[in-house]
């Protein structure tokens, strides 16, 4: 018993110990970061006539100077992210004045040297900054850090400060690589970085297209946000046959948001493809593209296992005048399960918007609608079919 | 001497949870402030989110936190508003705050199994927002009515009672982009808002609660969330994503079955769930827990409310537990069948039951020779200190990262409340806890009172 005891005495003075010692380093943290605080404030305020300064100076002939006399680290840390900020908001000649403002302060050269620190916070620290300051003479030595780096959080934020400050797109095509050499299917999270370079967007992303690594061409087809960039449609036409999957589909998206003329052949092997998305980003274009004579296709695409495709083909029969309107109304009344609900619903939707068209030629097309309408359903413009329609179980969104 | 023995494990297995969380403490701080989240939150690349937000009579307080919703800093996501067939004017208050209307022919695209939906409101000039009225079937069920209607590939469950921090979906987004294929949930850290200032659903001022109870809460959910949870998500051991505010890849919840009606406890079973299906089809996958992303939710400030809300608790733990004991040390579950589950058994569940019998014996042993009455004062001692050690050390790790509670007079408060902790509180949470279990052998499954005040009131009131 007296062992026991004695064992549980040790287990009482450590935690009392470790107590003591906790409640002493709470005090001197909170005290610390209080203090801290209240400093850059005051700093804030100090420097505040000297912001307005460099502000008004930015966009003129002028270029900004910086405040005279040796700062302190504090001073430096306060003024450094006022400039950081506003690299951010401004472009241009603005940014280059700030640029030049924080080289010349010294800002880049000590956190240059900061990346070479035994403490991870502060290796960390100043990549972010050196990013934020656009420091290309920083990205071999953050390249050699992320190179050594366990794939993490911290490795987004190198990347990050690498797409910020490279001057050449191989140092941005290493970063990536490296990015997608971890196996997260992380394309988005790269593609989000890759829009943070200061380089061509459009030859960046056309070298990007045609290179070997799928995963690349992947993140570049990602980065143009569903909007292809005329310069890379011929590109994104080769990529229309690609093997991957994921990059077909994704090619397939831009390549008709670019409103290419499509064959009719072209259409078929599309609205065929064993992709869905490829289906789904098909049907989706053929309405905009007005391609009338893909009526019959997007009328058998209505029973589509996938919900996409569907809703899609929907969507564009709506936008094919007369005649695909028709073809709705008329899955909408002979057609069954899935096909016919996704065909009511948009039939539906086009129906409530009566009295909301203010242009002449969105009422007549209306009207026209209307009597198609009327003419399958009766002319109780109202007619509803069930409270809630179940269109099936696809989760695929 | 085996209730010391089994309080010093106890502690000791808190304390290496505790020291994983201070492990990846300074990860969490860096990535928090070296991660721009504007450029993000204006990006279309961030995946699009359908926020499902149950409601049961939450007439007071529920346009605040629609509003509070509906003005995230995030590119694409949806608000669907479940109105669980409240008695009280819920729907009617968001029908006529957003000037909704009954749609025609709504399209559901799941099928989970729920109670009758009465219909869905809309008004295109919100159109992020959805609201589902539907009969009574509890929370599970209005979440599994939510999924029906989802849009988005990503869903996030958020109570009612809570308001979002405005960058708080784009931070579990951006930890979500770094993994999405093995992500599968991700948990928000859920914060008391009583006695913080609230301003159009948002908290523009942080203080301590100046009543009692939520104080205590207080100092309990920064201990479970801070000194536990970044712990045991590093350990991939997560049993529990808040049901407050949580995120989920909806194919996997849909994969499961979605959540389990019926009982309380249905985000520690979607969780227990989610890891059962990962780890018996082999998929690689990871539950993670986002303590930068903040939800501030009402904390019960009465001793019957808070009472049922722990009684309910320690139900719905006791219920999973029993459905998922063939996990119990079984190899094939890895960390959570060998750690996770019998952790939460033996020193969650059954905790109570360990601390009563060791005191007991105690007192009896005391009783049969007063001259070793020291062995009671060391047992209360060892409780004493190492529970407030382990509050001690939560505290550090808030201040280390996220400092919210800026006041040096907050951090006196919050050393003092955790000392007084012990004194009652942390006994009542025993009895609440074993009343719940008896609840749950007689079959009792109510959800008791919960009783809401308007944010207003709130504020003068905490």
């Amino acid at each position: 018993m007296f062992s026991n005891l004695a064992m549980a005495y040790v287990f009482i003075y450590v935690c009392l110990g470790l107590i003591a010692a906790g409640i002493i380093l709470l005090f001197q943290m909170k005290i610390k970061h209080n203090a801290e605080q209240k400093e850059m404030e005051r700093l804030k305020k100090k420097y505040h006539d000297y912001f307005v300064y460099v502000q008004t100076h930015l966009h003129g002939d002028i270029t900004p100077e910086l405040p005279p006399g040796k700062l302190t680290p504090a001073e430096r840390r306060v003024i450094q992210a006022k400039f950081m900020e506003w690299i951010e908001q401004f472009k241009g000649d603005a940014r280059e004045k700030l640029l030049r403002l924080c080289r010349d302060a010294g800002f880049v050269e000590a956190d240059i040297r900061a990346l070479s620190s035994l403490r991870k916070d502060r290796r960390i620290e100043a990549a972010y900054r050196l990013g934020g300051m656009r420091a290309e003479e920083a990205v071999p030595q953050l390249q050699h850090m992320m190179n050594r780096m366990k794939y993490g959080p911290m490795t987004i934020i190198i990347a990050r400060a690498i797409a910020k400050s490279a001057v050449q797109s191989q140092q941005i095509r290493e970063m990536l690589s490296k990015l997608l050499s971890y196996d997260k299917a992380i394309h988005h999270m790269a593609a989000d970085i890759l829009l943070e370079t200061r380089l061509d967007s459009a030859s960046l992303m056309r070298k990007l297209l045609d290179d070997p690594d799928p995963g690349l061409v992947k993140v570049s087809l990602v980065a143009m946000w569903g909007q292809a960039i005329p310069a890379v449609v011929p590109a994104l036409g080769k990529l229309v046959g690609s093997e991957e999957k994921d990059v077909r589909a994704e090619a397939v998206k831009l390549y008709l948001s670019s409103n290419p003329a499509l064959k009719d052949d072209t259409i078929e092997e599309l609205m065929n493809d064993h992709a869905w998305e490829v289906r789904s980003a098909a049907a989706k274009a053929l309405g905009r593209l007005h391609a009338a004579g893909s009526i019959p296709l997007l009328a058998s695409a209505l029973k589509d296992d996938n919900w996409y495709v569907r809703n899609h083909s929907a969507e564009s029969l709506a936008m094919l005048g007369e005649q695909g309107f028709e073809t709705l109304c008329q899955a909408a009344l002979t057609g069954t399960g899935p096909a016919r609900e996704t065909a009511l619903y948009r039939i539906e939707r086009i129906m409530a918007k009566e009295g909301e068209h203010e242009q002449v030629e969105q009422m007549v097309a209306y009207n026209k609608r209307k009597l198609v309408y009327d003419r399958y359903f009766g002319v109780q413009p109202s007619k509803r079919i069930g409270t809630v329609a179940g269109v099936g179980g696809d989760y695929t969104a | 001497m085996v209730a010391i023995y089994y309080v010093m494990a106890v502690s000791a297995l808190y304390f290496v949870i505790l020291l994983f969380s201070f492990r990846n403490i300074r990860d969490i701080f860096r990535r928090a402030n070296y991660s721009k989240y504007n450029t993000l939150s204006g990006s279309e690349l961030v995946p699009s989110v359908s926020l499902l937000v149950p409601a049961y009579n939450e007439e007071l307080t529920i346009a605040e936190n629609v509003r509070c919703l509906m003005t995230l800093n995030y590119p694409t996501y949806e608000v669907i508003v479940i109105n669980d067939g409240s008695s009280d004017d819920t729907l009617q208050v968001l029908i006529e705050e957003y000037g909704l209307t009954l749609l025609p022919n709504p399209e559901l695209r799941g099928n989970i199994h729920t109670h009758k939906m009465r219909g869905i409101y809309y008004n295109p000039q919100y159109p992020q927002l959805y609201v589902i009225d539907k009969e009574n079937g509890g929370k599970a069920d209005s979440l599994n009515a939510g999924i029906n209607l989802s849009r988005y590939p990503l869903i996030s469950s958020i109570d009612a009672d809570s308001l979002l921090e405005k960058d708080a979906l784009i931070r579990m987004a951006r930890m979500y982009m770094e993994n999405p294929e093995e992500t599968v949930a991700i948990g928000g850290d859920v914060r008391i808002a009583n006695g913080c200032v609230i301003e159009n659903g948002e908290v523009k001022d942080v203080s301590l609660p100046r009543r009692m109870w939520p104080m205590f809460q207080s100092i309990e959910y920064l201990k479970a969330f801070l000194g536990g949870r970044i712990g045991w998500s590093h350990l991939n051991g997560l049993i529990i994503v808040s049901g407050a505010f949580g995120m989920f890849r909806k194919d996997y919840v849909i994969a499961v079955g979605g959540y389990r009606g019926g009982y309380p406890g249905e985000d520690m079973n979607i969780i227990i769930k989610l890891h059962r299906y990962m780890l018996e089809n082999k998929i690689k996958y990871r539950v993670s827990f986002c303590p930068e992303a903040v939800c501030w939710t009402q904390a019960p400030d009465s001793y019957n409310i808070l009472s049922n809300q722990r009684k309910r608790w320690g139900r719905g733990n006791l219920k999973n537990m029993i459905e998922n004991r063939n996990m119990l040390f079984n190899p094939k579950y890895k960390v959570m069948g060998l750690l996770t589950m019998p952790y939460n058994v033996i020193f969650e569940a059954l905790n109570p039951y360990f601390r009563i019998t060791g005191l007991l014996a105690l007192l009896g042993y005391v009783m049969l020779d007063m001259t070793n009455w020291q062995v009671l004062v060391v047992f209360g001692l060892v409780n004493f200190l190492s529970g407030y050690l382990l509050s001690v050390g939560a505290l550090i790790l808030e201040e280390m990262a996220f400092r919210r509670y800026t006041k040096l007079s907050d951090l006196v408060k919050m050393l003092l409340f955790s000392a007084l902790k012990f004194v009652g509180y942390h006994q009542l949470g025993v009895l609440w806890r074993v009343q719940g279990h008896i609840q749950y052998m007689q079959n009792n499954n109510s959800w008791g009172t919960m009783t809401r005040q308007s944010w207003k009131d709130k504020n003068e009131a905490a």
